[in-house]
């Protein structure tokens, strides 16, 4: 398996034929039928209204682009995104390799607590997070017992409150792919590595990290995307100066009713994306995205 | 992860809900007979309550089934008018939204020979829409924060005399820009046309202080956990914190009365059960038993003297004499540039 | 070295270290909702004042929690049976052929994922309103399908592009069928891809509320539309009691598999 990985056999690497192209297109037709009818049709009839409410014309875009509010707010949104991103990396990566190696007690309890954690409501969750952090929260009362701090630290409401709440609920999305994928990465390559004089660094640099930049960055696109959408748990435990797009459409759909404006700020962030995704897929090739 | 624990919950999982599966078909179910109704409100204690109070008097005098939906959402409100399928009978809304979904065609007209305007509070009737309790925004605070107690919106924006976290509702709805602005100085009968930078202005003394509340629920567990020292809250909130024996207290000075409005939305095909309904759930006796399991105040009239004065004692009704009117005609016309303002100014 | 446990050395501890503060991490909200589905303050203030099994005793009172739950496990059973298989079929579809527009096909499958979910759900109602299949739970099935679709195909098509087709082709060769070697040597190969696209899929229904309020009806409510309901009015420590039993459940559910595990090994 894993000396296969490496280099693969020249047999799928022939230039496709027309029948394989088919075939493969015909295996993607089903989802592909379902995502037109279900979503490209809905969605699109939707969005227009970007350009015909109130009146037809680009108004809702010259005004979503006209102050600071909204740019300020998008910004927000792909810095949470990011943060997100990154601490569930940093924080995923050395946990799931502890899963895919650990003795089978440890690890399964941890696996455990994974699933327990994932499986329990995710507005339960955020609530049992705010009264957590808040200032007469738990933890601020445990760190002033200890006398750490002398005033309670301000852990909700703001960029760290967001950042802690979704992190996680997105850590799963990072541990769960990178463990199978560890799993399956065979020791001895490792050890054959080290008896050529590789450092334990290099090993890890050079040879771990490469083989799974596939899952990692597969985690990390769902997480970062994932986050992009999301408006329940920041709105809980964010600040209203760390708004993002979502909760701004929420209320533009469901409290002012201006679906046109709503339909705009979908759209910028919905193009936005696929730039973004673009170019990772121009830059990371596609093996390392999908 | 382990695999095979994965595989073993799944399966469990898929056992029980495989079981569970010849319960209900898939397919769409067919329409309810015509003998029934949906009420959609907001869910929890006062949906709870508005079952009680009226949905059961009125399905056993008239037989029609009332179908209990929630939370409302005016984003699904708005998009089921549209369709022309209009699953909603009657809908418990805020009443800044009523005057707007009013003025922008979504509600049937209140049919007047049905529901009897002149045993209603007028201040809370219009054409499209009829109250279903009335409440007002009161200044809470918590007793322990403070030695003297606070005692107007002024004492709100004083963080000098009175330090501490503050909490406001996180929408933009009639309220806190009113709040402000008498805070500020201006006199109640001069407080329409909003003068909003103001206002504005006001609320920026304070904005790093305050945390906001996006639910009444929440509102409470700010107060009772000592996370805020005072704020403006539904006085039907505190009056409950009070019952809990929490210590709490409300500033009835300057209270802003709005109410919560029961409305048709358009192409509801039960029109005549629903205005039926309406007719019922603000009658005397209904919003009475309404208003002692809440604490908001009846719409009706004639509710008053039914009830145990030392609940009626309670009521925003027995604070009328520096009581102020939330002005429902200038917010219908301004709803959305104020809102569209407000979130900007949040965000900042 | 790296991978063996024991030959980690120092950096063992360390792991163990991360491996154990996460869990602490993860666990703490739930044991905060545990003790508060215990406590007797309604308001959520913590450490409780006092204790009581009032809020269980309300549970059960009321029978829509149990219907809620079973609608909700209903649906997202559908969603992750309907997830896997299309996501299985279309990941094959991407990984093994290289049909012209297959990258935009692929981002296309990632969309709904992307766009914020309160405009999926007005799009999505509107369109069910004018099919009749709002407030059914093929109407809740086909749109949780469809935020469950992306993470099917992202879990599995990445499982499958680690896997080295010419395994398969090999046992083509020696004599399988084309079929037969996808179901009997890369099926298996990717069980762990498709485990987690399974456990996401359900995930991605089951605790899903902003489209859920939308399909939502009189006769159809899902838990986390009840829970949203309750957390936003009441704020009520009935919803920690609910997690709890969730809590307690799965943990059984874990238990029971492990030791029917230790039981095969033995037998």
């Amino acid at each position: 398996m894993t000396a296969a990985q490496l280099q693969a056999l020249p047999l799928q690497d022939a230039p496709p034929t027309w029948t394989r192209r088919l075939r493969g297109f015909g295996a993607v037709l089903p989802a592909l039928v379902f995502v037109l009818l279900l979503f490209v049709v809905p969605v699109l009839a939707l969005l227009l209204r970007s350009i015909t409410e109130p009146t037809l014309g680009l108004g809702n875009y010259a005004a979503f682009f006209a102050g600071t509010t909204y740019l300020k707010v998008l910004g927000n949104t792909f810095l949470v995104a990011s943060l997100v991103t990154g601490a569930s990396l940093v924080i995923g990566f050395p946990t799931a390799w502890f899963l895919a190696i650990a003795p089978r007690r440890l690890a399964g309890l941890l696996a455990g607590i994974v699933v327990l954690s994932m499986w329990t409501n995710l507005l339960a969750r955020t609530y049992a997070w705010m009264v957590l952090l808040q200032g007469t929260g738990l933890i601020n009362r445990a760190l002033l017992g200890l006398g750490l701090i002398s005033a309670p630290l301000t852990l909700t409401n703001n960029l760290i409150g967001v950042t802690l709440g979704m992190t996680y609920i997105m850590l799963p999305f990072m541990v769960l792919p990178l463990t199978s994928a560890m799993r399956t990465i065979d020791p001895s390559v490792l050890q054959a590595a080290s008896l050529c004089g590789a450092t334990r660094w290099q090993c890890l640099t050079r040879i771990l990290l490469p083989m799974l930049s596939g899952p990692i960055a597969s985690g990390a696109l769902m997480i970062f995307v994932m986050s992009l959408g999301y408006f329940v748990t920041p709105a809980l435990l964010g600040g209203t100066a760390n708004m993002m797009l979502p909760e701004l459409i929420a209320q533009l759909v469901q409290s002012l009713l201006d679906w046109g404006l709503a339909s705009t700020a979908a759209t910028i962030l919905l193009v936005l994306t696929l730039i973004l995704y673009s170019l990772q897929v121009r830059f990371f090739g596609t093996r390392s995205t999908a | 992860m382990k695999r095979r624990t994965i595989i073993g919950i799944a399966a469990a999982t898929f056992g029980t809900a495989l079981v569970a599966l010849p319960t209900t078909s898939l397919l769409p179910q067919a329409t309810a007979a015509a003998r029934s109704i949906v009420f959609t409100s907001w869910g929890g204690t006062t949906q709870e309550a508005q079952k009680t109070a009226w949905v059961r008097p009125y399905t056993k005098a008239s037989g029609v089934r009332v179908q209990l939906d929630g939370p409302t959402d005016y984003g699904k409100f708005k998009a089921m008018v549209e369709s022309g399928n209009v699953g909603w009978d009657v809908v418990d809304v805020e009443y800044d939204f009523a005057a707007q979904a009013a003025r922008d065609g979504l509600l049937e007209p209140i049919d007047f020979s049905v529901v009897k305007r002149d045993t209603l509070d007028p201040r809370f009737v219009t054409d499209h829409a009829v109250g279903s309790f009335y409440y007002a925004f009161v200044l809470g605070y918590g007793t322990k924060h403070f030695p003297a107690a606070p005692k107007s919106w002024a004492d709100l924006f004083d963080t000098k005399t009175f330090p501490g976290k503050r909490t406001f509702y996180k929408w933009s709805a009639p309220g806190a820009l009113e709040i402000a602005l008498l805070a500020d100085g201006v006199a109640p009968d001069k407080l329409y046309p909003l003068d909003l930078d103001r206002a504005f202005a006001k609320l920026d003394t304070i904005k790093s202080e305050i945390i906001w509340w996006s639910g009444g629920a929440q509102s409470q567990q700010l107060l009772a956990s000592g996370e805020v020292a005072m704020g403006q809250f539904w006085n039907g909130r505190i009056a409950a914190l009070e019952q809990d024996k929490q210590p709490v207290g409300i500033a009835w000075e300057q209270n802003l009365t709005t109410a919560d409005m029961l409305v048709v939305p358009k192409g509801s095909s039960n029109r005549q059960a629903a205005m039926g309904f309406i007719a019922a759930a603000t009658g005397a006796k209904e919003q009475a038993d309404f208003a002692a399991a809440t604490r908001y105040a009846p719409i009706n009239l004639g509710s008053a003297k039914l009830m145990d004065p030392a609940i009626a004692e309670t009521l925003p009704n027995r604070h009328e004499a520096t009581q102020i009117n939330l002005n429902m005609a200038y917010w219908a016309k301004n709803r959305e540039g104020i809102g569209k303002r407000w979130y900007a100014w949040q965000t900042r | 070295m790296l991978l063996t446990y024991s030959r980690l050395g120092g950096l063992r501890f360390v792991l163990c270290g991360i491996g154990l503060t996460v869990g602490l991490f993860l666990l703490l909200p739930i044991l905060v909702l545990v003790a508060l589905s215990f406590g007797d303050s309604q308001w959520m203030q913590f450490p409780p004042p006092g204790w009581t099994l009032r809020w269980y005793a309300d549970l059960f009172d009321d029978p829509d929690w149990i219907f809620a739950f079973l609608t909700s496990l209903r649906i997202a059973a559908w969603v992750t049976v309907l997830s896997v298989a299309l996501g299985l079929v279309t990941s094959f579809g991407l990984v093994r052929s290289r049909f012209p527009g297959r990258e935009t096909v692929r981002a296309l499958f990632l969309m709904p994922m992307i766009l914020p979910v309160v405009v999926l759900a007005v799009a999505l109602y509107a369109l069910f309103l004018r099919l009749q299949l709002n407030g059914t739970e093929l109407g809740f099935v086909l749109a949780h399908l469809l935020l469950a679709l992306p993470l099917s195909i992202i879990s599995i098509s990445g499982a499958l592009e680690r896997f080295d087709p010419s395994i398969e082709d090999a046992a083509v060769l020696c004599g399988a069928s084309p079929m037969e070697a996808k179901i009997r040597v890369t099926l298996p190969a990717i069980m762990p891809g498709i485990a987690t696209a399974a456990l996401f899929s359900f995930l991605a229904s089951w605790d899903e509320v902003v489209v859920a309020i939308f399909m939502a009806s009189p006769d159809i409510q899902t838990l986390p539309v009840r829970i949203w309901g309750v957390l936003r009015q009441d704020l009520s420590p009935v919803v920690a009691a609910v997690s709890t039993l969730l809590v307690a459940l799965t943990a059984v559910l874990m238990l029971l598999s492990a030791a029917l595990k230790k039981k095969d090994v033995r037998a």
